[in-house]
C-alpha cells in the first residue's frame, strides 16, 4: 500500500531530478538566439522593395522646424531629403550597421496595460510602448513639457479665432511597413480614436471636425477655441496609425466604431505606427517586447530590442535592479532609491498631486464647507513635513497646478503654516472648542507615496489648530465611488493630468471633474472664478493665459475647497550600462534615445 | 463498487456545490459598495454619461442584480464563463493562459512540501529529543509563522542578488523563448521539445518561488509527521516488529508510517488549498504570471466575470483536492472498504 502511494511520488522526484541532469549532457543545445532574430532579417530584406513609393516622391525644400527637433538625432533625414531622393535607403541601411546588435534593454514595471491600441489606451505602461511605436503630429522635448515641438507635422497654423489648426506633414515620415504616412492615415486615426469612445476620447471633445486637404495636409476645426489643443495632441491617443493596415484588421472610424471596430485584438500585439520601433509580442501580465522598426524614416535607436517586464512588486525590482538583470526599474519609491546599491537614479519631480477636498456642500460637508474653514485647513498643515515625509524630489506646489507646467507657480510660492493664523479662523468661524471631521481616503500606495502614512500627517497637523480628523480609510474602489459621486465631507485624493496643459486644472473650478466632486457649483461660487474658468477655456495669448493662470492660483490660496499638499518626485533605477537618460511625464521614458553602454 | 458509488455521488454533489459557489461569489463581489466604473473608466470618462451609459450596456451592469445572475448561471450551463471586463478576452482563454504557470508553481511546492515533511517529520519521531528533532521543530514552527512576504524577499534577495544561486523572478530568462505550448507547464512543454536549455533555466526559476511557498506546507507535514509517527511508535504492533528483530527501516516505513498516514493526507490535502491562496503573494513578488495576480487584478478592479471565474477555479481544485484525500483514505484504511 505504502508502495502504491508514495512510490510514484518519489519516481516523480527522481524523474525530475534525473532530467534536470540530463540537460547539461545534451549534445549542442538548441539556442533561442536564431529564432528570435529570424524575423528581423525577414523584415529587413522587404525593407526596399517597400520603401520605392515614398521614395520616389520629390522632397520639397524643408523649413527650419524639423532641424529643431531632439538636436542629436535629427542631422541624417531632414537635410539629406532636400537633396537626394534615396534618403529613406540610406537610412534603413544605417539601422542593422549603426550598433550591431544594439543589445537588448530590460524594463521591469508593474504593468497597468488594458489594451496596447492606441485609440483605447489610457495608462502608463502603454505610454511608453506607443512613444517607441507610434508618432503623434506633434511632441515634447526630451525632458519637460512646457514647448510644443514637430513631429509628423513640420509646420502648422492656427487660425486668427484659433478655431482651425492647419497641418504640414513631412514628406519622408513612412509607416513600420513602409507605407507613407499621409492626411488621410490622421483623418482616420483621429476619427476613429473619437468614435471609439474610450477613456481617452474625451481628448477630442473640442475637434469638430478633421479633413485631408492634400497628402499633406490635415486641417483639424474646432468647435471652440481650445489652448491646450497642441498638448493634447501629444498624447498617444492621438497617434497616427496606418489606415490601410488596421483597416485589414477589422478596424473603423466611423461613428459606430464604439461597438463595430474590431482592431483592438491585433493592435495588442502588433503596431501599425511610423515610431524608431514595432510591437512584436505582449503576453498580458508577463511582457511585452519591442524590436527596431527597419523602416523607420528617422535616426535607427542604438538600442536593438526592448522588453517591459512585469514586476508587481517594487521591492522586486529593487533586487533585480541590483542583481543587474534589468536596467531600468520603474516603480521604486523614493524609500528605497535611497539604499539602492550597484545602481544609478534618476530623481525628477512627478506631475502627480495630493490634495484635500472639501464638500462645499452645507449638507454634506458641514462645517468643511464654511470658506473660514477651508482657508484653516490650508494654514495648518505643516508642508515642508510633508515634503520631508515623502522623500526624493517632493515639492509642495502652490496650488493645483502642477511645478513644471506653463503658467505653474513655483515651490517658493507655497502656502506657508501658520496655526495661531488657523485657530483665529476658526474661531471666527465659530469653531472656539474646535471641531470633529472625518477624513476618507483610498487605502492605497500611488507613486511611492502611502495615502495613509500621508492622512496620518494631516491628522497630526490639523489637530494642533484644533480640528479633530477621524481616519477614514477605504478601500481604493470603494472611496472612488463616494469620491465621484461628491458624497465625501473631507477627503484626500490625488489628479494626475490628462494632458501637459495647464487647461487640465480648470477641473478643479466649479462644475469642473473635480469641482463637481466638491460640489462646487456655478450656484455656490463667485463670479469672478467662473470668469476666470470661462475666460482660460477659450484664451489663446501666451502672456494672457499666464497672468489668468496666476489669479487662478491666488485665488485657490485664498478661498475655494482645496488644500494641495504634495507634488511627489519620480525615481527611476537604472543599471550603470543605460546612457542618455531623460524623464518625460507624457511617456516616461523614450527608448528610442537611450542607449547601452558595453 | 462500493467506492464507484461513492465517486459518481461525490461528483454529482460538487454540481449544486459550484452553482452555491458562484451565488456567494456573484453577492459578495456586488455587495462591495463600488462601482466597476470607477475601476474601469478614467476620470474622465466616468465623468462622462454616454460613455458610463454605453459600459453599462456593454457588460450588462444597466439590468437588475438578479437578472445580472440567472445571465451568468445560464451561460456558464453552457460552458461559458463570460468576458473579463478588465482584458476584454473570455474568461475561459485567461484561465487557461494563467492556470498553468500556478499549477506548475503549486505542485513543485506541495512535492517539495510532502518530500522534504515526511522527510523530517520522520526523522525527527524517530531520533525524538535528539538535537536533529530540535532543529526540525524549530523549523518547521518558522515554516508555518514566518510571514511569507517578508520570506520570499528575503530569499530572492539572498539566493538571488547576492549568491547569485538561482536565477531571479519569473518563469523564463529575458531572451529565452518559451516552448512551444503543449500543456502550458514550461518544464513539461520543454522536455516535449527536447529544449534542455529552457527545461533547466525554468526549473531554476521555479526553486526559489516553490520553496518558498511550499515552506508553509513543509512545516504543516513536519509536524504532522512528527506527531503521527510518535503515536505509532508507541504501540504495542512495532514493539512486536522491533521484537521480531526486523531492520528499524523497515519498521519505521513498513509499520509505522503507513499506519501514520491518514492525518498526514489529510493535512496535505488542507496545505494544497492553502498553498493556491499563497499564490497571490508569491506571484507578485516572484512576477509569477499565474492565477494569483490575475485574481488579484481580477477583484482590485471589480471585474466581474473574471472574480466568478476564478473563485469557481479555485472551488473546483478545493473539491476535487479533497475528492481525492477521500479517496485515498479508501486507499489507506482497510477497514473502510468494508
Amino acid at each position: 500500500m505504502f508502495r502504491r502511494t508514495v512510490m510514484p511520488l518519489l519516481l516523480l522526484l527522481v524523474l525530475l531530478v534525473s532530467l534536470a541532469a540530463c540537460g547539461g549532457a545534451a549534445p549542442a543545445p538548441q539556442t533561442n538566439e536564431p529564432e528570435t532574430e529570424a524575423p528581423a532579417e525577414a523584415e529587413a530584406t522587404e525593407a526596399p522593395a517597400e520603401e520605392e513609393a515614398p521614395a520616389e516622391e520629390e522632397a520639397a525644400p524643408t523649413e527650419e522646424a524639423p532641424a529643431e527637433e531632439a538636436a542629436p538625432t535629427e542631422e541624417a533625414p531632414a537635410e539629406a531629403e532636400a537633396t537626394e531622393a534615396p534618403v529613406e535607403e540610406e537610412t534603413a541601411e544605417e539601422a542593422p550597421s549603426a550598433e550591431a546588435g544594439g543589445g537588448t534593454l530590460v524594463i521591469a514595471i508593474a504593468e497597468d496595460t488594458v489594451s496596447y491600441d492606441p485609440g483605447r489606451a489610457y495608462e502608463t505602461t502603454p505610454a511608453i510602448v506607443h512613444k517607441a511605436t507610434y508618432d503623434t503630429l506633434v511632441t515634447f522635448p526630451a525632458g519637460g513639457v512646457e514647448t510644443i515641438e514637430p513631429l509628423l507635422a513640420e509646420e502648422w497654423e492656427i487660425s486668427e479665432d484659433g478655431t482651425v489648426y492647419t497641418f504640414t506633414l513631412r514628406e519622408e515620415a513612412t509607416f513600420s511597413n513602409g507605407d507613407p504616412v499621409t492626411a488621410e492615415d490622421v483623418v482616420f486615426s483621429f476619427n476613429r480614436m473619437k468614435n471609439i469612445q474610450g477613456n481617452p476620447s474625451f481628448l477630442a471633445e473640442t475637434i469638430e471636425s478633421v479633413e485631408a486637404e492634400d497628402e499633406q495636409t490635415v486641417v483639424l476645426t474646432l468647435s471652440q477655441p481650445d489652448p491646450a489643443l497642441l498638448a493634447k495632441l501629444v498624447f498617444s491617443a492621438f497617434a497616427v496609425v496606418n489606415q490601410e493596415e488596421v483597416e485589414a484588421q477589422g478596424g473603423t472610424a466611423g461613428e459606430d466604431a464604439s461597438t463595430e471596430d474590431a482592431a483592438e485584438e491585433w493592435l495588442n500585439s502588433n503596431s501599425a505606427g511610423s515610431g524608431p520601433y514595432v510591437l512584436e509580442s505582449w503576453e498580458p501580465g508577463v511582457e511585452t517586447v519591442l524590436v527596431r522598426n527597419e523602416n523607420y524614416w528617422g535616426e535607427a535607436p542604438a538600442i536593438e530590442r526592448v522588453v517591459i517586464q512585469n514586476i508587481p512588486e517594487a521591492a522586486t525590482q529593487k533586487i533585480q535592479l541590483e542583481a543587474g538583470d534589468i536596467d531600468l526599474a520603474m516603480d521604486l519609491s523614493a524609500d528605497q532609491v535611497a539604499s539602492l546599491s550597484g545602481a544609478e537614479v534618476y530623481q525628477s519631480l512627478s506631475d502627480t498631486i495630493f490634495f484635500l477636498l472639501m464638500n462645499q456642500d452645507e449638507e454634506i460637508g458641514g462645517p468643511m464647507s464654511d470658506p473660514l474653514v477651508q482657508r484653516a485647513v490650508r494654514l495648518a498643515l505643516d508642508y515642508e513635513g510633508i515634503v520631508a515625509l515623502t522623500g526624493g524630489e517632493a515639492v509642495t506646489p502652490a496650488s493645483v497646478i502642477p511645478v513644471g507646467f506653463a503658467g505653474a507657480y513655483g515651490p517658493e510660492q507655497a502656502m506657508e503654516r501658520n496655526v495661531e493664523e488657523a485657530q483665529a479662523l476658526l474661531a471666527e468661524a465659530g469653531y472656539d472648542d474646535g471641531l470633529d471631521v472625518e477624513l476618507e481616503y483610498p487605502d492605497f500606495t500611488f507613486g511611492g507615496v502611502n495615502f495613509s502614512t500621508l492622512a496620518q500627517k494631516v491628522q497630526a497637523d490639523l489637530a494642533e489648530a484644533g480640528i479633530n480628523v477621524t481616519l477614514a480609510p477605504t478601500e481604493l474602489q470603494v472611496a472612488l465611488e463616494n469620491y465621484r459621486q461628491g458624497l465625501e465631507p473631507f477627503g484626500l485624493w490625488l489628479w494626475l493630468p490628462d494632458y501637459r496643459d495647464p487647461l487640465d486644472y480648470v477641473e478643479f473650478l466649479p462644475e469642473g471633474v473635480v469641482g463637481e466632486r466638491a460640489n462646487w457649483m456655478d450656484d455656490n461660487a463667485d463670479e469672478t472664478i467662473l470668469q476666470l474658468r470661462d475666460d482660460l477655456q477659450v484664451e489663446q495669448d501666451e502672456a494672457a493665459r499666464e497672468e489668468m493662470y496666476a489669479q487662478m492660483q491666488d485665488y485657490l490660496q485664498e478661498q475655494g475647497p482645496y488644500a494641495v499638499l504634495l507634488q511627489p518626485g519620480v525615481q527611476i533605477g537604472l543599471s550603470p550600462r543605460v546612457q542618455n537618460f531623460a524623464y518625460n511625464p507624457q511617456w516616461r521614458v523614450d527608448v528610442a534615445q537611450l542607449s547601452l553602454a558595453e | 463498487m462500493n467506492i464507484f458509488f461513492y465517486v459518481v455521488r461525490r461528483v454529482l454533489l460538487t454540481i449544486p456545490l459550484l452553482i452555491g459557489i458562484t451565488l456567494m461569489a456573484f453577492i459578495i463581489s456586488h455587495a462591495v459598495p463600488a462601482d466597476p466604473i470607477t475601476a474601469n473608466l478614467g476620470q474622465r470618462a466616468m465623468s462622462d454619461e454616454r460613455i458610463v451609459a454605453a459600459f453599462r450596456a456593454e457588460w450588462g451592469l444597466d439590468r437588475p442584480a438578479h437578472e445580472q445572475y440567472l445571465i451568468y448561471v445560464q451561460n456558464l450551463l453552457r460552458g461559458d464563463l463570460g468576458r473579463s471586463i478588465k482584458s476584454r478576452r473570455p474568461v475561459m482563454e485567461d484561465l487557461k493562459a494563467y492556470l498553468p504557470a500556478t499549477i506548475e508553481l503549486a505542485n513543485t511546492a506541495i512535492l517539495t512540501g510532502i518530500a522534504a515533511g515526511l522527510f523530517f517529520g520522520v526523522i525527527s519521531a524517530v531520533r525524538r529529543n535528539s538535537w536533529v528533532d530540535h532543529l526540525v521543530r524549530v523549523l518547521s514552527l518558522l515554516g508555518v509563522s514566518v510571514p511569507v512576504f517578508w520570506f520570499a524577499l528575503v530569499m530572492l534577495y539572498l539566493f538571488y542578488a547576492r549568491l547569485g544561486w538561482f536565477p531571479g523572478p519569473g518563469r523564463l530568462d529575458v531572451g529565452l523563448t518559451p516552448p512551444p505550448q503543449v500543456t502550458g507547464l514550461l518544464t513539461v512543454d520543454a522536455v516535449l521539445a527536447r529544449d534542455w536549455v529552457v527545461f533547466r533555466n525554468a526549473v531554476g526559476h521555479l526553486m526559489l518561488p516553490a520553496f518558498v511557498l511550499g515552506s508553509f506546507a513543509t512545516g504543516l507535514i513536519a509536524r504532522v509527521t512528527r506527531s503521527a509517527m510518535l503515536e505509532v511508535l508507541g504501540q504495542d504492533y512495532i514493539r512486536t516488529a522491533h521484537a521480531k528483530g526486523l531492520r528499524l527501516r523497515g519498521v519505521v516505513l513498513r509499520h509505522a508510517l503507513r499506519n501514520a498516514l491518514i492525518p498526514i493526507v489529510t493535512v496535505i490535502g488542507f496545505s494544497y488549498g492553502g498553498l493556491l491562496a499563497g499564490t497571490v503573494l508569491i506571484e507578485n513578488i516572484f512576477a509569477w504570471p499565474g492565477i494569483g495576480q490575475y485574481a488579484y487584478r481580477a477583484s482590485t478592479s471589480l471585474d466581474f466575470p473574471a472574480i466568478m471565474g476564478v473563485s469557481l477555479l479555485i472551488a473546483l481544485i478545493f473539491i476535487l483536492t479533497n475528492l481525492v484525500v477521500d479517496l485515498l483514505y479508501f486507499v489507506l484504511d482497510p477497514r473502510l472498504r468494508s
